[in-house]
């Protein structure tokens, strides 16, 4: 199933050419990284992990530093864009676009292990790879990810998804695409659909809403809305973190038909019969019958991190073993030359692209204050993003921080209006937008 | 300021997946400047209202165009945002339309030597 994405050539000549902007920047006056004075040192700077936020912060360093040795420890070749999975997922998008290589997009001069973080060992700033090599550091930055935890669920199998109405978009470009395929043959025929949302904290929280909106969609564009029935099983007391959000969500829902039931957590699943089988909080098993179902896995900190000295010890982010950071330096709370980006940060909220986004810069800002003896001095507030598609064609531009509160980039964005430019942007500008957060240069 | 330096670098990273159709557009554009260039006489001002009128009705065109070409359609335009992006885009794609048209117009249109 695996395949090489397509056409390394071309993508070398725009790796290549993408010094570009920063040389207009450096003399054009915009905020690059390049433009700042570079902070000499010699220190050895460990990034585990090479997902958008880990290529983000190696390739400001890069720029801010000089005469740093910057190492990548991540086995993966592939870099893939998970923002558009649920494009992939819902026929809106061919699985190629979220497909790139992760050589294209590190910086020049940065080593690169090509391995998996097994454990970490901060006390003796080091961590060692599965294949047993032993990396020392000066300063590390986390940036592993989540891991997708469907073993919670009973009797689910992860290589099954497209077959028997089982659907899952998240754990890979091509999970997105044989769920692109389920929705498809259920949307031929119609029946009982169900969408699940656990109780953890989630990346991409809209992705499931979104689903459920593109699933309602394409039913009724087969023709077969009238013999369907769609319920949204929510773990929580509600289906998405923001309670206007949620509210509008909900009130969006009963005008579509869509049935939604809380406090269902999805528990474990009979993908042959085509049954599974939810719990509430007062221990009931619910069963329930489907023709489709979207399974949205429980997610915590991958094992080398919630196994470490890493991890909160308690509080809300201990039982998923979050990274222990400050939520407004993104600087771990216990080890001074440790900092976190993106989604394994146990922070409130944010564990999307558009955290990533705000939040890289203030990393390699904060990072390299450290380096030089000072204070990590800027604050992030939390910002995160959801372009939540509500039907093929029209989205909304959801934009807030840790509070909850709305943050709209742009005055005249209201970000709960029905909008073609904010479908525009989610189909068209957001990866464009991707690709330069993780040149380091948004 | 970010916002304007955003929508730079996305402009530009969509400029990178399409490099070889600019390179060819921009050849393009500078045979067809040299042509009426070298043409005698060539007559731009009556070239230019060409243009304009290509102006107009490419973006007319890219109106109704440019929202089924994104998988959507009219009936999605919200609010105003929506339509002044909408204007913006076709605004473009008429730019481009006339900057082709107006080279070739003036060359077409040269007038005879006195």
């Amino acid at each position: 199933m695996a395949q090489t994405p397509a056409d390394p050539s071309r993508r070398r000549w725009l790796h290549a050419s993408g010094a570009l902007p920063l040389a207009a920047a450096a003399l054009g006056g915009a905020t690059a990284p390049a433009r700042a004075a570079r902070t000499p040192t010699r220190a050895h700077i460990v990034i585990a992990g090479s997902g958008l936020g880990g290529l983000a912060v190696a390739n400001r360093l890069t720029a801010l530093l000089e005469g740093a040795r910057i190492t990548i420890v991540d086995a993966k070749e592939e870099h893939n864009y998970q923002p558009g999975y649920t494009l992939v997922a819902s026929g809106v998008w061919p699985v190629d676009k979220v497909r790139d290589r992760n050589a294209d997009l590190q910086p020049a001069g940065v080593e690169w292990v090509r391995d998996s973080v097994a454990s970490f060992d901060p006390a003796s700033n080091s961590l060692t790879t599965r294949g047993g090599q032993r990396i020392g550091y000066d300063f590390l930055v986390v940036a592993t990810g989540v891991a997708l935890d469907y073993a919670q669920i009973e009797g689910m199998d992860v290589a099954a998804i497209g077959r028997n109405g089982l659907a899952s978009v998240y754990p890979s470009p091509q999970a997105a695409q044989a769920t692109w395929a389920a929705m498809q043959a259920f949307a031929a025929q119609g029946g009982e659909a169900l969408m699940t949302l656990p109780a953890t904290p989630l990346k991409c929280a809209g992705a499931p809403l979104k689903m459920t909106f593109m699933l309602r969609d394409r039913l009724a564009q087969a023709g077969t809305l009238g013999k369907s029935r769609v319920q949204f099983m929510s773990a929580l007391g509600n289906v998405f973190g923001v309670k206007v959000v949620n509210d509008n969500v909900l009130a969006r829902w009963q005008q579509l038909g869509i049935g939604v039931e809380t406090s269902h957590k999805l528990a474990a699943i009979d993908i042959g019969a085509r049954r599974a089988t939810f719990t509430t909080p007062e221990g009931e098993r619910v069963e329930r019958p489907y023709d489709f179902i979207h399974v949205v896995p429980p997610m915590r900190a991958p094992d080398a991190v919630k196994n470490s000295d890493l991890a909160w010890k308690e509080g809300p982010f201990a039982a998923g073993g979050w990274l222990e950071v400050d939520k407004t330096t993104l600087q771990h709370r216990r080890y001074a030359n440790v900092f976190g980006i993106g989604d394994v940060n146990g922070t409130p909220r944010g564990k999307t692209a558009a955290t990533v986004k705000k939040s890289a810069p203030i990393v390699a800002h904060n990072l390299v204050e450290q380096i030089a003896g000072r204070k990590p001095d800027v604050a992030f507030d939390g910002y995160t993003s959801c372009p939540l598609i509500t039907r093929e064609g029209s989205a909304m531009l959801i934009e807030f921080d840790y509070e909850g509160r709305l943050t709209p980039s742009l005055p005249m964005i209201e970000p709960l209006q029905d909008s073609y430019f904010a479908w525009l942007m989610k189909v068209r500008m957001l990866k464009p937008a991707y690709l330069a957060v993780a040149k380091g240069r948004v | 300021m970010y916002e304007i330096w955003l929508v730079m670098n996305i402009l530009w990273e969509i400029a990178l997946a399409v490099w070889p159709l600019l390179l060819v557009g921009g050849v393009l554009w500078l045979l067809l400047m040299a042509l009426a260039l070298r043409r005698q006489r060539p007559d731009w001002r009556g070239g230019f209202r060409l243009a304009l009128l290509a102006f107009g009705g490419v973006a007319v065109l890219a109106v109704l165009g440019v929202p089924p070409a994104t998988q959507s359609s009219l009936a999605e335009m919200g609010y105003w945002v929506d339509w002044a992006n909408l204007l913006a885009i076709a605004a473009g794609f008429g730019a481009i339309a006339a900057a082709f048209v107006w080279p070739l117009a003036a060359w077409g249109r040269a007038r005879p030597s006195a």
